[in-house]
């Protein structure tokens, strides 16, 4: 199962579905386009544990994070 | 006719060194008794303390994540300092992210003492954890971006 978190005000929101659905993948992919068009950065990490950027959705990833858009405090 | 037998009074007859030895005496339990009772309130402050600074489950639900995306050896600096380094993807530079969420990160010079703050947080209110992982994330993936986004402040 893959997972896609959100950081929210609620700490996370988190989305699992099954990768080799194809009506979920397609759902994931929807939810990743509207996360990163809405300004969101999606992150994946490394087997070794570095965090990657993503600009395109991956299917094979099995944790995305999202987080909102970074400002000055 | 019977006269009611008075009471007898304590220090009436008694010797200045008896009532000076009772007197301290009583002083020495009024005393023990006085610090039980300090350190009973003591006790109940701190629970009440430790109680109220707890982490919500929002505030460790956001922690969890964190820990599960540092590196050990920032998960090790984290756990024993509440702060952990991570180096900028760019210019191999060193920041600090300190516990918080707003104006904790500061870049270290070679010497690993604060030369610049800096500060820039995700635009929705998040709780320490989430704030502090996405500092962490920028700054190893996209460091001229979080840093074109900050604001810089002199660090104390």
């Amino acid at each position: 199962m893959a997972t896609q978190i959100i950081m929210d005000h609620n700490g996370d929101t988190r989305h699992t579905f099954d990768a080799k659905d194809a009506k979920a993948l397609l759902e994931a992919e929807r939810r990743f386009k509207a996360l990163t068009g809405a300004g969101f950065t999606a992150a994946t990490r490394t087997a070794s544990g570095e965090p990657v950027v993503r600009r395109a959705f991956d299917p094979t990833a099995e944790e995305t994070l999202f987080f909102p858009r970074l400002v000055g405090g | 006719m019977i006269r009611p037998q008075r009471r007898p009074c304590f220090f009436r007859g008694s010797s200045a060194a008896k009532t000076r030895l009772v007197l301290v005496t009583l002083l020495q339990v009024a005393n023990g008794q006085f610090r039980r009772l300090l350190a009973a309130c003591l006790r109940s402050a701190r629970t009440f303390r430790d109680w109220y600074l707890r982490p919500s489950a929002i505030e460790q639900r956001g922690l969890d994540l964190l820990r599960e995306w540092l590196s050990q050896e920032q998960l090790a600096q984290y756990d024993a300092h509440k702060y952990f380094d991570v180096i900028g993807c760019h210019t191999g530079r060193r920041y600090r992210i300190h516990h918080g969420n707003g104006a904790n990160v500061v870049e270290l010079n070679d010497a690993a003492l604060p030369r610049t703050g800096w500060c820039f947080v995700p635009n929705d209110h998040l709780v320490a954890g989430d704030v502090m992982l996405a500092q962490k994330i920028a700054l190893e993936t996209d460091e001229w971006g979080a840093l074109a986004a900050a604001n810089n402040f002199a660090p104390r």
